[in-house]
């Protein structure tokens, strides 16, 4: 079975998906169990692709048995092998956390639900294992497709953003599925390594056909992160939607775009072409910097808490865009390694904010007033999430702006340091102000004893297991990420030093 | 548009995408790798069936979103008003037209199923022309009429059904032993050759597909029109 492990990553969830569209509707106690067993599945499929990756080198699956560029081919090296596991173990822990919210806020339509959440995941890893061009738009399609209902099966605000999302994100999709197409026209091939070959082969680099295709698709890549000018659906789709939906499209959607994006900028156009021959990465890191401070701002400015998240994740694509176009190895590195320990910090904030949400049935981060006392688990998760985001050591989050800071000073991209250090300045400001009102509640000021009365009777309690748990799994991944930094530093090394930065690398 | 200029010619045999020996590979081998003349099939079933497996996945998953979205269950839809002006006696000649092409059309989707690795034709275009013949019985007398011969559960076992099909040739080839979705090996449990085997799995994973496409049209056109109440409406 182990030569099956790359297909079994995405198989599995793929398989139970379908069982639970067809067994759901009879037997609805049945989705919740047979999905977060796909999904270990998955995480055990995943974690043993990345052990061969390590120990033998690019790992190559043909579908179908056919030789590429006939047919499909994953082709697994260290980067994509390490955002799978990231993927899969996000959706796994995702997946334990929905147990409740899912029966709580649509509960007439459990297994259409799971359905849509296991093709998600399914959709994301396929997109990160493939290297097929074109195969990355289908599994795009199908990651799109469910994550647009996903979103618009919340309250009514949720349809609203939800079908702005699916105006713009098909929109984004068309773009890279003309570059693709391009891309074709130009090389008569989709694979992407092939695709790669024939540009030096045929020695077109300098051909404004391909110019075309990379700034299509980069364009279409960035609509679907959410970088900065282009992240007018992301605020309210994930504010609104229901909160497992939220607690997976948050972290994942936008990692794995990026995912795609270095994917895409690297191995299909060459980091020659990218870096070299456009010269355009003081344009972008100066997108970047705009990026980073306006979601930074944006968020200071939202009371309502999952909205003030969604916000942070502007800023952080922000980081990670500015940390790959900073052309330098440890900014590459930085943006890598953001991706993974972002995908957990993310989670962790989102699975607080669903709980608070399922406790409450507040948005506002007043319903935080004095949870302390009464929610202590809950909010030692969020601590760690909020350490992490505010690059605290020695959670993850701190690693990774270690590197994205030490890659902006050897590059000489210094406002993108300025903006890294305000943004996080930032986040110590919105997270501190959350931590002051769970500690000491909404207004110290006046009426300390009517105010604790009231709310120490009407008050949630502790939130149940099968939210605590994916929470407080998350945070300890957190740690877990920060203070193996260098191991995985070391497998994304791996694939970083594959390329040259010219003149500025090191 | 300064892309397009850069473009080879119209139909120009050395091209990159012609001349390139992907296509190549397509043209020449296609009949003797697959034994499949149609070699657009071919491409699409057995090169890329991975491709269009997850096409299937993607009609599939808007089949169930548009029910996760739309779809009300129970009976809230009280303040929902009953569309009188469409409560109507059946019209003779509508009916009788209907009656008489119905059973021709779903004959042809079969025809346009079954033939498509020989001609122009498959799953997804088969699929949406049966599909096309249940909601021609609803439009010409009412959604109640078609429901009773595809009912809305019977729809959603059918809609995962084909994609079981086509996915389970896939597992069927990785549990005997071969890389997912490849067909060859299951000459060992089908009369037939390796090759022979290709194509009979492609007929296979064609029918998956317009079980899918059959039960996804009709039960999008249903939610739609009857608003998600699955009761009344065109």
């Amino acid at each position: 079975m182990i030569e099956q492990a790359p297909a079994l990553i995405l198989l599995v969830p793929f398989f139970v998906s379908i069982f639970v569209a067809l067994l759901g509707n009879r037997f609805q106690g049945i989705c919740f169990p047979l999905s977060v067993l796909s999904l270990i599945g998955s995480v055990a499929a995943s974690v043993t692709t990345l052990g061969r990756v390590i120990n033998e080198g690019t790992i190559r699956y043909r579908l179908g048995g056919w030789e590429p560029p006939m047919g499909i081919e994953f082709r697994i090296d260290a980067l994509n092998a390490l955002v799978a596991v990231a993927v899969s173990g996000v959706g796994l822990l995702a997946a334990i956390y929905s147990k409740r919210a899912v029966l709580a806020e649509t509960p007439d339509k459990v297994s259409q639900y799971y359905t849509l959440f296991l093709l998600l995941i399914t959709g994301l890893l396929g997109m990160v294992i493939t290297g097929d061009a074109f195969n990355l738009y289908v599994l795009l399609e199908v990651s799109a497709l469910t994550s647009y209902a996903l979103i618009a099966m919340g309250p009514k605000r949720a349809t609203l953003a939800a079908y702005k999302y699916v105006i713009i994100g098909t929109i984004g999709a068309s773009f890279y599925l003309l570059g693709v197409g391009y891309l074709y026209i130009k090389t008569g091939s989709l694979n992407m390594f092939d695709i790669h070959e024939q540009l030096i082969a045929r020695d077109i680099f300098d051909s404004p056909a391909i110019l075309v295709a990379f700034i299509v698709i980069t364009v279409g890549v960035w609509i679907k992160m959410a970088f900065f000018p282009l992240h007018a659906w992301l605020p309210n789709s994930y504010a609104y939607a229901p909160t497992t939906s939220s607690a997976i499209l948050g972290p994942l959607m936008t990692k794995v775009m990026i995912y795609v994006m270095i994917r895409l900028t690297f191995t299909v156009f060459g980091s020659d072409f990218a870096f070299i021959q456009l010269d355009w990465s003081d344009i972008i890191v100066w997108m970047s910097v705009v990026a980073i401070l306006a979601g930074s701002i944006s968020a200071l400015a939202q009371t309502d808490l999952r909205k003030m998240l969604s916000f942070l994740i502007i800023a952080e694509v922000g980081y990670m865009v500015g940390g790959v176009w900073l052309a330098d190895d440890m900014g590459l590195v930085g943006s890598i390694y953001h991706i993974i320990a972002d995908a957990f910090m993310t989670l962790c904030v989102f699975l607080f904010a669903g709980i608070i949400f399922v406790k409450t049935g507040k948005r506002d981060i007043t319903a935080l007033d004095g949870l302390f006392t009464k929610m202590p688990l809950t909010m030692v998760g969020l601590l760690v999430g909020a350490f992490s985001l505010i690059g605290i050591p020695p959670t993850a989050g701190f690693f990774s702006k270690w590197y994205l800071i030490q890659g902006g000073v050897a590059s000489g991209h210094w406002e993108y340091v300025i903006a890294l250090l305000i943004s996080s300045l930032i986040n110590a400001v919105l997270f501190f102000r959350i931590i002051e009102i769970a500690y000491f509640g909404v207004k110290p000021a006046e009426g300390h004893g009517h105010h604790d009365s009231d709310t120490h009777e009407s008050g949630p309690n502790e939130a149940s297991f099968s939210m605590l748990f994916p929470l407080l799994a998350t945070a300890a991944a957190l740690l877990v990420i920060g203070l193996y930094n260098q191991d995985i530093v070391a497998i994304i090394s791996s694939f970083v030093s594959q390329f040259n930065f010219g003149v500025i690398g090191i | 548009m300064s892309a397009v200029s850069d473009f080879p010619d119209w139909g120009d045999p050395n091209s990159p995408a012609n001349s390139y020996r992907l296509s190549q590979h397509y043209v020449t081998e296609t009949i003797h790798e697959t034994s499949v003349p149609n070699m657009v099939t071919a491409v699409l079933a057995d090169y890329r069936g991975y491709d269009t497996m997850f096409e299937t996945v993607v009609i599939f998953t808007a089949g169930i979103a548009i029910i996760g979205i739309l779809r009300r269950f129970g009976n809230d839809d009280k303040d929902a008003a009953k569309p009188t002006l469409y409560t109507k006696k059946p019209d003779l000649i509508i009916d009788t037209t209907c009656r008489l092409m119905i059973p021709i059309i779903q004959l042809f989707a079969l025809y346009v199923i079954a033939h498509g690795h020989h001609s122009p034709g498959g799953g997804f275009q088969g699929g949406v022309i049966f599909g096309a013949s249940f909601i021609l019985l609803a439009v010409s007398r009412d959604l109640q009429a078609a429901q009773k011969w595809v009912p809305e559960k019977r729809i959603l076992n059918l809609a995962g059904i084909g994609v079981l099909i086509y996915a389970g040739f896939g597992l069927g080839s990785l549990l005997l032993g071969q890389n997912f979705l490849d067909y060859a090996i299951l000459h060992k449990i089908m009369p037939a050759t390796p090759i022979e085997a290709r194509s009979h799995s492609m007929l296979g994973v064609e029918i998956g597909v317009a079980f899918t496409v059959t039960a996804i049209m009709f039960s999008i056109y249903s939610n739609l029109a009857s608003n998600g109440s699955m009761k009344e409406g065109l």
